[in-house]
């Protein structure tokens, strides 16, 4: 059984780990009431900024590289929406497309035909001494890279800063109700700006865990679904830091699951391990319907054209 | 000021024109004066994935430099963008529009009729008519021969198959690698895995971890750019083999690739191109097998070469194919 489930839960987290990135930075960005649909091409973008900057300077400089980039998509939709009032929901379409496209095309004439091979700098794991020895738990969670480390200590900042802080007080009245944030002299356009280019930089960030804490190649279209993944991650953690985190984790077990089921050899028809996440993804939205919990300002497209 | 126009003039517009941006990133145009011959390739998927993709665009290549075509190539993804593009091509006059991959069968049906001039072929599938024609590949055979290989190294007797959509040519690679294993050792287990897509290089990684995980020491691998994360996998691991595919990919990862099942596409484009050139191709589909040498199992000289006993029978199954035998499968 154990030699069934450490792998199991262990591609869990691996999994879990650039989802969660970007699922929390659109957390971010939609605690503010604004909705990026462009993480797709914020990641892919990461992805590529992660693999450039991780050539040119290490892997730690690849980070960077990603979250920047990131940043510098998100600071396009933020422009688009923000500055010049154009509906979030096309500019956050646009993104993903240009996202898609530029990387591509911007790969082939870095990389060239060839591409970049195999021989992309990454991280590898860490034992953590001492807790790595726990049973069960040990191999799990504390034998992953640094990313999924970072995020023990970044989930439990962005919980606490969002609930406890003025800043995070802030940004939840702005995505709760623009007029009242207005009334209460809060600079509305700038809190957005900073969740939705702080949400582009943890795009960013994921699209590099991607490719140099977990694949250690880059792909066109590798990001393959995973920004649509966040924006469901968000709704099912219903808008909060930790349920996020663990519908992060939920998405990640799926998917490792569809992975061990396949490699079980089961004869049914792949396309049902396939579907699995996104099953899950309905029953657990149904199974857990109730009090609407979006920010509300999310559904008044009105409000951003006013801003 | 120029906010305000922004927004009166409809910032619909400028969205538009970044989707414009995003749609012609991936066509790009070379080659000579209008009267060359004119020749296009639709790819399914990104020409960088050092596979499928990758080949085709070598054999486009190789078209312009052998027979000075002018060359254009697209990448496409949905059965509309195939249709779309083929109208495209039509009604620019091209001579030939190359469709690469199975998928691409009912675009070509469709379109075929309505440019006459223009001589459709998709990689895969079958032709209908004269100017809808097919390729097809016997990339059954070179998987047979890679199962043997497979059977002759692996420790466990279990082996593993990653592939990207359950595409006919795909599956029966499969089905020919488990038959030609079997040959060599009748107890051997497959387990084939299929990502859903061609692109998620993360998906292909842990798909082959968990194969690994249930004790797989070789995997196929037919998913193109995912696949590079199957290579990834295997790297990581100790005393395992990967088979790549499509292209010869034993120079990728030269430590852990036991051979390549070749599909030699721009030889295949050449001969296809000069025959069109000629208006002289013969369809409705052309096959090629190993007799044409179009197709064959490379192996990898850094790895090490089955028993003397298999090499000899793997000798003598080819022979088999060359003389036009076909591999013989059970479907799974």
């Amino acid at each position: 059984m154990e030699a069934l489930l450490i792998p199991f839960l262990d591609a869990t987290i691996r999994t879990a780990t650039p989802l969660a990135y970007a699922a929390l930075g659109e957390l971010v960005t939609e605690r503010s009431g604004v909705i990026n649909i462009g993480m797709e091409g914020i990641i892919i973008a990461g992805c590529l900024g992660g693999l450039v900057a991780a050539g040119a300077g290490g892997a730690a400089m690849g980070f960077l590289g990603g979250a920047l980039a990131g940043a510098g998509m998100a600071a396009i939709f933020a422009f688009f929406v923000l500055r010049l009032r154009a509906d979030a929901i096309i500019t956050g379409t646009a993104l993903t497309l240009l996202g898609l496209g530029l990387t591509g095309t911007l790969y082939r004439g870095l990389f060239g035909l060839e591409g970049a091979a195999l021989g992309t700098p990454s991280i590898a794991p860490i034992a953590l001494p001492g807790l790595s020895s726990l049973p069960l738990v040990g191999p799990v969670f504390f034998t992953q890279t640094g990313m999924t480390y970072l995020l023990y200590l970044f989930v439990p900042a962005l919980a606490w800063w969002l609930a406890r802080t003025q800043a995070g007080l802030a940004l939840r009245a702005v995505g709760e109700s623009r007029a009242a944030a207005l009334a209460a002299g809060l600079d509305v356009q700038r809190l957005r700006w900073g969740a939705i280019l702080f949400g582009g930089a943890m795009g960013g960030l994921c699209g590099a865990t991607l490719v140099l804490a977990q694949v250690g190649t880059f792909t066109e279209g590798m990001s393959a679904g995973r920004g649509f993944i966040a924006i469901a991650i968000v709704v099912l953690g219903r808008w909060r830091t930790v349920g996020t985190t663990l519908a992060a984790l939920i998405f990640g077990g799926a998917f490792a699951l569809q992975y061990l089921l396949q490699a079980a050899g089961w004869a049914l028809p792949y396309h049902l391990f396939l579907a699995l996440p996104y099953l899950l993804t309905l029953i657990l939205l149904a199974a857990l319907r109730g009090r609407a919990e979006a920010p509300a300002e999310l559904a008044s497209q009105e409000s951003w054209s006013r801003a | 000021m120029f906010y305000s126009w922004v927004r009166r003039s409809g910032i619909g517009f400028i969205n538009i024109g970044l989707l414009y941006l995003t749609a012609c990133s991936g066509g790009e145009r070379s080659g000579g004066r209008e009267s060359a011959f004119q020749v296009a390739l639709l790819t399914p998927g990104p020409i960088s994935d050092q596979a499928w993709n990758a080949t085709a665009y070598h054999g486009l290549e190789r078209i312009r430099d052998s027979l000075g075509a002018s060359i254009s190539h697209i990448q496409t993804k949905t059965p509309a963008e195939f249709e779309e593009n083929f109208r495209q091509y039509g009604t620019k006059g091209y001579d030939l529009v190359i469709g690469h991959g199975f998928e691409f069968q009912d675009a070509a049906r469709r379109v075929g009729p309505q440019f006459p001039k223009t001589l459709f072929v998709t990689t895969g599938g079958e032709g209908t008519g004269p100017n809808v024609v097919a390729l097809s590949f016997a990339f059954d055979e070179p998987s047979y021969l890679a199962g043997m290989a497979a059977a002759a190294i692996t420790k466990t007797g279990v082996i593993g198959g990653i592939g990207g959509t359950e595409l006919p040519p795909v599956k029966l690679g499969f089905e020919a690698f488990l038959a030609g294993a079997r040959l060599v050792r009748p107890d051997i287990r497959l387990l084939v895995a299929y990502l859903g897509n061609w692109d998620d290089a993360g998906a292909g990684k842990e798909q082959a971890l968990a194969q690994l995980n249930q004790k797989a020491d070789v995997i196929y691998q037919n998913a193109d750019a995912a696949g590079l994360g199957v290579f990834q996998a295997v790297r990581q691991a100790k005393g395992v083999w990967v088979i790549g595919s499509n292209a010869d990919q034993n120079r990728l990862a030269p430590e852990v690739t036991l051979g390549s099942v070749l599909i030699d596409v721009p030889h295949a484009f050449l001969l296809l191109a000069r025959q069109a050139q000629l208006r002289a191709v013969r369809g409705p589909t052309i096959h090629f097998g190993t007799a044409s040498d179009v197709v064959r199992w490379v192996p990898n000289p850094l790895a090490p070469a089955p028993p003397a006993k298999v090499l000899a029978q793997m000798d003598s199954v080819r022979a088999v194919f060359a003389a036009g035998g076909r591999p013989v499968v059970t479907p799974r």
